[in-house]
């Protein structure tokens, strides 16, 4: 096999990296922003909990959780396609991530800002959604998009249950071809060529809210 | 305190220490020094005033090497500051530059921060180089702190501080840029009354600074800048009798009216 | 066949031989990466083409995956003849993957420094090296401690990943014990649970001592 017949091999796993990825961001935006919002607000037990659900997705293995879940739940009589339990798992990993980021954005808001809605005479449920939710997603969005790259590098671990994912795609090149430098160069260079424009993104981004 | 014994520091006063002839510096396209000529004779105390912008700090920073510059000549007795570097380097150790914003090493206790270049430069030794910074801690009024940390001390106590530092290597010329301008008013006299007692001990200094009652006190000689350029230097009596250029005078309106 | 506790908790002494190596893994990819990424940075800040080339080559790093990285040691280096222990090429692949996001650490401690710290050092004639070793060097340190520490805990949650290349860490010892007696349930989750222990008291470690730093910085 030549090296681009290679590198076009591995991008045939590159449609099952792509719907990890959104399938992980349906379990991640919501985890993120939900948790992060309420560790925020919430005080006491309330706020114990929230932050144990958070530091459970956040502080574990990502590697060792994909394990854990997807021989585990069906012990538990819970069956799931192995492309739902993987963006389940990484998804919430990185939404774990992301609600820090939402949290940490909406403590950096200056007091002024919810008490000027407040002499407004807006609801907390109002100021929220309407004054400082915004700001703190505009100003955590660099970071979140450094979590989604973290995302996209994390589906490789897909690979080691059972999806055809790019990186699967190089171990079953890799089985026919004795070939690994072609091979695991392509590899590195599809997540390259699939990630660096999305940094770029984000530098771009990060650039014009400095600005 | 310093009071009127004369410093180890002060000198032959008829040698000049350095002369700067024809210096021009530029920043990109920027023409920041344009001609400069200056004597700095031993034990001269030269006050440098001038509006914001007019190129006080970049002079300053020039006579220490801080600064290269394009054009002109820096004379150093022996030595002369340009492109050679070991000659810069012996050059700079002859001046103590005073900061603005004080730049003491905050990791590094009072002591540590006299000490360093003692131990480092002058490879004094380590009962020594205390001794020697203990004596200038104890000219600038603050020996009590010298176990404690820069972020410990009010602004007025790190700039005095950052004045033992300097002195700490025994320099011929003390520079000074701006050294109360980052000052609260209330922290401005400690520092001025150390810089007026050294003044008095002879030590050659030179001093950016917009506190005239100072320098009516301890200057002997004024230079006024602006755009680059010096544009009136005076004896202090002169400057301050109304004999200054224009542009000085009204300079010196706006100053003194604060 | 639901999930056996007793059989859970017996595999627990098994798997937790393994946190020695889980930790020695840890500690030499966290040394590695950080002698490494140190080392591009100063490549970086030096400008000219091996700065350009090391600019580049930091974005490729955190651009591409850590189990790629892996797979590529592990494959390529016998392919030119270089053989070494799996343990090797791990440490060797985490520390490679960890110094491009410390090159950023470095970076940003010593962007931190004030540029006055480096003039005041100029002015009292303190040569380069020692600029570096005592006005530089301390101040990075305390810079670069707290976000360092984060990724101690970062590699150390990377480290099951070495269970891959067939390292006998405590993920590993997990799938040993899977193969042998067919339950998969148990020992895996018997792992998750002492990762994230093990993750969340070095996380607490690395905090105390931060705290600690503060305390200090605020002298
Ligand atoms: N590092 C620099 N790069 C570019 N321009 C500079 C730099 N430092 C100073 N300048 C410019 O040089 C001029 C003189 O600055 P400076 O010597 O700081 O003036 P002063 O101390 O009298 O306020 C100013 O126009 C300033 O903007
Ligand atoms: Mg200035």
């Amino acid at each position: 096999m030549s090296t681009f017949n290679i590198w076009l091999g591995i991008l045939q796993g590159l449609g099952t990296t792509a719907q990890v990825t959104a399938y992980g961001l349906v379990f991640a935006v919501p985890f993120a922003l939900v948790f992060g919002v309420a560790q925020f607000l919430t005080t006491g037990m309330t706020r114990f909990l929230v932050t144990a659900i958070i530091e459970f997705w956040r502080s574990s293995a990502v590697v060792v959780l994909l394990f854990v879940f997807y021989y585990v739940l069906p012990v538990m009589g819970i069956t799931l396609s192995a492309l739902t339990v993987s963006a389940l798992v990484l998804g919430l990993n990185t939404g774990g991530y992301a609600s820090q980021a939402v949290r940490a954005g909406l403590q950096s808001l200056p007091a002024g800002q919810r008490e000027a809605g407040m002499a407004l005479g807006l609801s907390r449920l109002a100021i929220l959604l309407l004054i400082e939710l915004p700001q703190a997603l505009i100003a955590m969005g660099p970071t979140f998009i450094n979590n989604l790259i973290q995302l996209v590098k994390a589906t490789s671990l897909v690979s080691l249950v059972t999806l055809t994912d790019m990186t699967f795609r190089a171990k079953e090149i890799a089985q026919t071809n004795y070939d690994p430098v072609a091979i695991y160069s392509a590899l590195l260079l599809a997540f390259f060529v699939v990630c660096y424009p999305i940094a770029l993104a984000g530098r771009w981004l990060e650039a014009r809210i400095q600005s | 305190m310093l009071a009127q014994a004369p410093h180890p520091l002060s000198a032959d006063q008829s040698m000049p220490h350095v002369r700067i002839h024809g210096l021009n510096k530029w920043f990109g396209a920027v023409h920041v020094l344009k001609d400069i000529d200056l004597t700095i004779r031993a034990g001269a105390r030269i006050v440098v005033c001038g509006p914001s912008g007019s190129g006080k700090s970049t002079l300053i920073r020039c006579i220490n090497g801080l600064e290269a510059f394009q054009k002109g000549k820096i004379e150093y007795e022996a030595t002369s500051l340009g492109k050679n570097t070991r000659e810069t380097a012996k050059a700079r150790r002859q001046t103590g530059m005073v900061f603005q914003g004080f730049n003491l090493f905050p990791h590094l206790t009072v002591l540590a921060n006299c000490t360093l270049a003692l131990r480092r430069v002058l490879l004094k030794p380590a009962r020594e180089a205390e001794e020697i910074a203990m004596r200038h801690l104890t000219a600038v009024r603050i020996p009590e702190k010298a176990k404690a940390y820069p972020a410990q001390l009010s602004g007025g106590q790190q700039q005095r501080v950052a004045i033992a530092r300097a002195l700490c290597l025994n320099p011929r010329v003390m520079l000074f840029d701006e050294p109360t301008s980052a000052l609260d008013p209330e922290m401005i006299k400690e520092v001025l009354d150390v810089m007026i007692a050294l003044a008095r001990t002879g030590v050659t200094m030179v001093c950016v600074t917009h506190e005239m009652g100072f320098a009516r006190e301890v200057a002997d000689e004024i230079v006024f800048m602006d755009e680059g350029r010096i544009v009136e230097q005076a004896s202090s009596k002169g400057f301050f009798s109304g004999t200054a250029h224009p542009r000085a005078r009204l300079f010196l309106d706006t100053v003194l009216r604060h | 066949m639901g999930f056996n506790l007793d059989f859970a908790l017996s595999t627990i002494p098994t798997i937790m031989e393994a946190l020695g190596t889980t930790l020695l893994a840890t500690v030499l990819s966290c040394l590695g990466a950080s002698a490494l990424g140190f080392t591009l940075e100063m490549i970086r800040r030096g400008g000219g083409a091996p700065g350009l080339a090391v600019r580049f080559l930091i974005d490729f790093i955190r651009s591409t995956p850590v189990l790629a990285w892996l797979y590529f040691l592990y494959f390529v280096m016998p392919f030119y003849g270089i053989r070494l222990g799996a343990m090797t090429v791990g440490i060797l692949g985490l520390s490679l993957y960890y110094s491009g996001y410390l090159a950023e650490v470095f970076k940003a401690g010593i962007d931190a420094i004030p540029k006055g710290q480096q003039e005041a050092a100029r002015a009292l004639s303190l040569n380069r090296r020692d600029t570096v070793v005592f006005v530089i060097a301390p101040q990075m340190l305390r810079n670069v401690a707290a976000p360092l520490g984060n990724y101690l805990v970062s590699i150390l949650k990377a480290t099951p990943y070495l269970a891959i290349l067939a390292v006998p860490e405590m993920l590993g010892r997990a799938f040993d014990i899977a193969s042998e007696t067919y339950r998969y349930a148990e020992p895996l989750t018997v792992a998750g649970i002492l990762f994230l222990g093990l993750a969340l008291i070095v996380a607490y470690g690395v905090k105390r001592v931060e705290q600690r730093l503060l305390a200090a910085g605020r002298r």
